[in-house]
């Protein structure tokens, strides 16, 4: 039954067969005379007997005959046994081929006794009732014919025909067995391939064509169940068992197959394919089978999908000279290897490859050569792919190595080394046929490994190692292909789109002309056409080469490159038409100018790129040649390309200019910068492509050195706090702010806070920057961060409010109690018609100059940065004045000597005579008076007096537009001129009187004083003054401001201003 | 009918018939012989002839519980086997002596199970 299934046939085919094949040995068999019908009978009844008397023993025998010497009768004694038509021929048939075939001691026995047993066959009649009606009766028929004691005259003939044919059949056997083995074998052959020859043999016709077997509605379903990947072959042995297990249950299983086709290439895997009539079945049968998911997304596949499941490719065969990748041992894993035999199965292999030895160079001493090898694989690298040597070998390895250095055949270490290449039998399943994709570098260690060193590169074979990778194919739209191998072969065409393997190219020449045709890619090539301009795409070492096509072989084109003149051969596949020229500038992933590493302690810059090596220059300025394989590694610029400094300590970057200092004194834009190493490329130089290379230190930068710092230096003016905290100053001419010097006076103050979370409570200053002055409460144990302000400074003692600038200028107590004392004389004197004014403007005064109190030296700053925008220079003037004047111990001791009262009194008198100058009529009286009064001061005042007249230059040009004329004034003014002017007046006034009370200045004080006031009052009115004389204090605190409204009381005005001042004024 | 299941340790035992592609283990083979075609390959004993006639490189693995009835066994020509797991490719060529013994006297024709004969189709 089995064998029959291996002819791969049908029922049908093997009965067939059998109608065949029985005919031949009838007429091979001389012992048969000629007629069938005629021995009929006699056969017959043989038959008969023989069934009769040995029907059990027979078939016994005759299945033992079949398994120990005649398989191929199987099928022919299946056939018999299963009682078909054709019993009688094929029991017929089988004794002539086993008389024949011989060696059938037994059987041979048996028909013997056959021939004399021939009685016997009436006996045992009643067994033949069980065969079928047709052969029962016709046997019976016959039976009765022939053993009719009434035909006894026939019998004899027809019993001496039986006897006869078995006599000359065993006549004839002995004649075989008289003959030689050879003869016999001879004779066997000869009437078996007659019968191939005249039946139908097993060609062709005798296998369905897999066409005929396509699935139809009536086979099972196919599903795909999900399946844990990797795990397929465990699942379907593990569905085998189970269905193992539950065959001949009640519950068998219902599925009919089930297969995978996993593999970590597959496209299938993660998936098994069952086969069975309802998904209900397979859902029942692989139910709590591991690493198979049958509920989650079982799909039925379609019939017509249903071969392709099963579609099997044939794995490219190997032939001597193709190259794989080893896959074991680990050592050379994926190296190179060329095929040198290939066994019969094709499941073995000998190969060839570059050996990594290390020749126990790297060995532990005292390990031995098989422990120490174990132990390296798994650690360190390993070892560089070269040429086996047998120097190297007998180093240390000289009791590992037998060999002859004549056939340079060695053998180490259970290797053979044959030309210094390893050869090893290796299995299939140790190496990877597919996707090999041998480089050039590769194959050349093959190539050149030769005795007399020429290269002879197969192209062939390394064609068939390209060309079973799928990955080098790189047809384009738009190539012009042609098809070379399948039902499409010499359509000519342009390419359209390229799916993974599928070409669809439209036809342009023949019958298809204009169709549009679906080729796979493995029966394609470029078509070229001798002249054809091209361009080497890939796959090659001429990758890029540009060239007119000279010769076609095949799917090899011969090309004469632009470059050089040299006929080069490639591939087809790796050429397209190209309009371009020349090369490009860059070799594999190097490019001109690139920088690169070429060991540990040298880099280089390339300079010229050949075709397959390039030209650098290293650090060293030395040229040299070099492949790319022979480059460690791209230096990429790091980002903003690094920083080095030239020999005098100056920046310089990429893209900058030096120039070199001595030597050439060359000049060159910097395109690297490497340690401290440049490389400059020179447009001067024609050499090495322009670059040279020099050391940081000997180069000075050419770029002007100020713009880039100022460039890339950050924006001081943002940053300048002075600038920030007055905006409006003009960025040209105005003076930076004075600055306070040394320790803040508002440090240690008794302040209260005026606004803000904390505001009304008090406390002291512990720091203070800028505009933030940090204060430890009294009420809480706590330190806060208050604008400057917000504080409002306190009398430590008395808790009065004071002006800590003023009163840290001008000492602490005195001019306080000077100004008190002073106001109400100020007042009473002026109380005429200014008085209410001034006092409102007073108010105001300080409100907009409040800020400048809370500056160090705040009264004096709000006119000091008037007087600079009116005289310039004065400011620092005043800046130093006053600060001469304000240290306290100065201050102090003028306070305490006396001598200050001159100078507060020249102070004093020096605004009201500027006012006074203003004023104009009065300005005589008043330089007079100065004049008189302070003559020893003079020197002092004479400056300030022709300041002042200057200032008055301007004044009168300015006139009341003073305010406009002077950005300054701005803020000044911008108070309403009457506010400063008062308050000036004001200040002064007292600030005069009250410092000068004491002084002999008292007198003309008050006299000059007065005359101002109604002066003013009388003849300018209001504005008038005021401009006057907010400039005025300015100005002339310019000079002497500080003791200036120090000594007029500005502190006293202010402090009038800042709180209960109004009060105390209007009173 | 004895154990198709081979567990997963004895995986790289398997060995598949070049001739009906049913995959067992080395050793079941050189045990009791293939299955199917132990007729004319004789694999049972012999560890030559086992090599010469399995192949340890296949792929596919299917398992056929009913060989009679399902289409993926007429599919793959294994109708009329016995049940078990076979392959749906082997690798590998059966030597040309052996193949000749198969015609000649087993008149089945040698259909490689590697791919070839598809292509054919």
């Amino acid at each position: 039954m089995s064998t029959s299934n291996l002819l791969n046939r049908n029922l049908d085919d093997s009965d067939e067969e059998d109608d065949n094949f029985n005919p031949q040995p009838a007429d091979l068999s001389d012992a048969e005379g000629g007629d069938d019908d005629e021995d009929a009978g006699a056969q017959i009844q043989n038959e008969a007997s023989k069934g009769r008397v040995n029907h059990d023993d027979d078939s016994e025998d005759e299945d033992g005959d079949n398994g120990r010497a005649r398989p191929a009768q199987n099928d022919d004694e299946d056939d018999e046994e299963g009682g078909d038509d054709d019993d009688e021929e094929d029991e017929e048939e089988d004794e002539d081929e086993e008389e024949i075939s011989g060696p059938k001691r037994k059987r041979v026995k048996r028909s013997n006794r056959n021939v004399f047993l021939d009685v016997e066959a009436e006996v045992d009649e009643d067994e033949d009732e069980d065969e079928n009606e047709d052969d029962e009766n016709e046997i019976r028929d016959n039976f009765i014919a022939d053993t009719h004691p009434d035909d006894e005259a026939d019998l004899p003939a027809g019993g001496e025909m039986d006897d006869r044919r078995h006599r000359e059949l065993d006549r004839q056997r002995e004649l075989e067995a008289s003959m030689d083995a050879e003869q016999q074998a001879e004779a066997l052959r000869l009437r078996y391939s007659n019968k191939r020859g005249s039946g139908k043999g097993l060609g062709d016709s005798d296998i369905v064509p897999r066409r005929l077997l396509l699935p139809s509605i009536n086979d099972p379903s196919i599903w795909a169940v999900r399946c844990k990947e990797g795990k397929e072959k465990e699942a379907i042995f593990s569905i085998m068992k189970r269905i193992e297990e539950k065959m001949g249950t009640k519950d068998e299983l219902a599925i009919t197959s089930a297969f995978e086709r996993g593999g970590t290439q597959s496209t299938m895997k993660g998936y098994i394919y069952v086969e069975a009539q309802r998904a209900s079945d397979i859902l029942t049968a692989l139910d709590g089978l591991m690493n198979i998911y049958p509920r989650t997304k079982m799909e039925m596949i379609e019939i017509k999908e249903m071969p392709d499941l099963l579609r099997v490719t044939k794995t490219a065969a190997l032939e001597p000279g193709a190259y794989v990748r080893l896959k074991r041992p680990p050592k050379y894993s994926g190296d190179l290897a060329q095929i040198i035999d290939v066994t019969d199965t094709g499941l073995e292999l000998r190969v060839r490859y570059v050996p990594r030895l290390d020749y126990g160079m790297h060995e532990d001493v005292g390990a031995g050569p098989d422990g120490g090898k174990r132990k390296r694989v798994t650690a360190g690298p390993r070892p560089p792919q070269r040429l086996f040597s047998e120097v190297d070998a007998k180093k240390r390895h000289a009791k590992y190595l037998q060999g002859n250095p004549q056939s340079k055949t060695w053998s180490y270490l259970g290797d053979d080394y044959i030309n210094g290449f390893c050869e090893k039998d290796v299995k299939l399943q140790a190496i990877d046929t597919k996707d090999v994709n041998p480089t050039l570098e590769e194959v050349t260690r093959f190539a050149s490994g030769q005795d007399d060193g020429t290269e002879n590169l197969d192209l062939n074979a390394l064609a068939a190692s390209l060309k079973s990778s799928t990955v080098n194919t790189s047809y384009q739209p738009g190539d012009i292909i042609e098809v070379y191998d399948g039902e499409q072969k010499g359509v000519l065409g342009k390419a359209i789109s390229i799916r993974s393997d599928i070409v669809t190219m439209a036809v342009l020449e023949g019958p298809l002309r204009g169709k549009t045709i679906e080729v796979p890619v493995k029966g394609l090539r470029k078509r070229f056409r001798e002249g054809d301009h091209v361009k080497v795409i890939g796959g090659s070492r001429y990758r890029d080469e540009v060239g007119m096509v000279v010769k076609i072989v095949e799917d090899r084109v011969t090309l004469l490159s632009d470059h050089g003149n040299a006929e080069i051969t490639v591939f087809s596949k790796d050429l397209r038409e190209a309009s371009d020229s020349g090369g490009s500038g860059s070799l594999g992933k190097y490019e001109l100018w690139d920088l690169v590493q070429l060991d540990a302690a040298t880099v280089a810059c390339i300079v010229k790129v050949d075709r397959e090596s390039m030209v650098v220059l290293d650090q060293n300025n030395q040229t040299r040649t070099v492949m790319p394989s022979q480059i460690s590694n791209k230096i990429e610029k790091q980002r903003g390309g690094g920083i080095a400094t030239d020999r005098s300590g100056n920046e310089i970057k990429l893209e900058e200019n030096v120039k070199e200092y001595g030597g050439e004194g060359r000049t060159g834009k910097i395109i690297h910068i490497h340690r401290t190493y440049l490389y400059l490329k020179s447009s001067s130089q024609s050499k090495n492509a322009g670059i040279f290379v020099t050391r940081t230190n000997a180069v000075n930068s050419m770029a002007a050195k100020g713009v880039t710092a100022v460039n890339a230096g950050p924006d001081l003016t943002s940053m300048n706090p002075a600038m920030k905290r007055n905006p409006g100053a003009a960025p040209g001419g105005d003076m930076p702010p004075p600055k306070s010097f040394g320790r803040d006076r508002s440090i240690g103050q008794t302040v209260t806070i005026r606004k803000g979370p904390y505001k009304g409570l008090l406390g002291i200053v512990k720091e203070t920057s800028d505009n933030n002055a940090r204060v430890e409460l009294h009420t809480k144990n706590k330190t806060v961060n208050v604008p400057k302000d917000a504080l409002a400074f306190k009398d430590k003692l008395t808790g009065a409010t004071i002006d800590v600038n003023s009163r840290g200028g001008r000492g602490g107590f005195t001019p306080r109690g000077g100004g008190r004392g002073a106001t109400p004389h100020v007042g009473s004197g002026w109380e005429g018609g200014r008085t209410p004014a001034a006092g409102g403007d007073v108010g105001r005064t300080p409100a907009w100059g409040r800020g400048t109190p809370a500056m160090a030296n705040g009264g004096g700053r709000t006119p000091a940065w008037k007087a600079p925008d009116n005289n310039g220079g004065r400011t620092p003037a005043w800046a130093d004045g006053s600060r001469t004047a304000n240290p306290y111990d100065g201050s102090r001791t003028s306070y305490g000597g006396g001598n200050r009262t001159p100078a507060w009194s020249s102070g004093a008198k020096t605004p009201y005579g500027q006012s006074g100058f203003d004023a104009g009529s009065k300005t005589p009286g008043y330089s007079g008076g100065g004049g008189d009064s302070w003559g020893s001061k003079t020197p002092a005042y004479n400056q300030p007096t022709p300041a002042a007249e200057s200032w008055e230059a301007n004044q009168p040009s300015g006139g009341q537009g003073w305010g406009g004329s002077n950005p300054y004034d701005a803020p000044t003014p911008g108070n309403p001129m009457s506010a400063p002017t008062p308050a000036a007046l004001n200040a002064p006034t007292p600030g005069a009187y009250s410092a000068p009370t004491p002084a002999p200045y008292n007198a003309p004080t008050p006299g000059a004083a007065p005359t101002p006031a109604p002066g003013w009052g009388g003849a300018w009115g209001a504005p008038t003054p005021q401009a006057m004389d907010a400039p005025t204090p300015g100005g002339q605190q310019g000079y002497y401001g500080a003791p200036t409204p120090g000594a007029y009381g500005v502190p006293e005005t202010p402090a009038a201003n800042w709180q209960d001042d109004g009060p105390r004024y209007v009173d | 009918m004895a154990e198709n299941f081979v567990p997963a340790g004895q995986h790289r035992q398997l060995r598949a018939c070049m001739v009906c592609s049913i995959v067992m283990t080395q050793n079941r083979f050189l045990k009791e012989g293939c299955p199917n075609c132990e007729d004319f390959l004789h694999i049972q004993g012999s560890s030559e002839t086992l090599y010469d006639c399995t192949s340890q490189v296949f792929e596919g693995l299917i398992t056929l519980a009913d060989p009679s009835r399902s289409w993926v066994a007429k599919w793959q020509r294994l109708d009329g086997y016995v049940k078990g797991v076979y392959a749906t490719k082997v690798s590998g060529t059966l030597p040309d002596e052996v193949v000749a013994v198969m015609e000649e006297e087993a008149r089945i024709r040698y259909i490689p199970r590697d791919g070839t004969a598809t292509e054919a189709d």
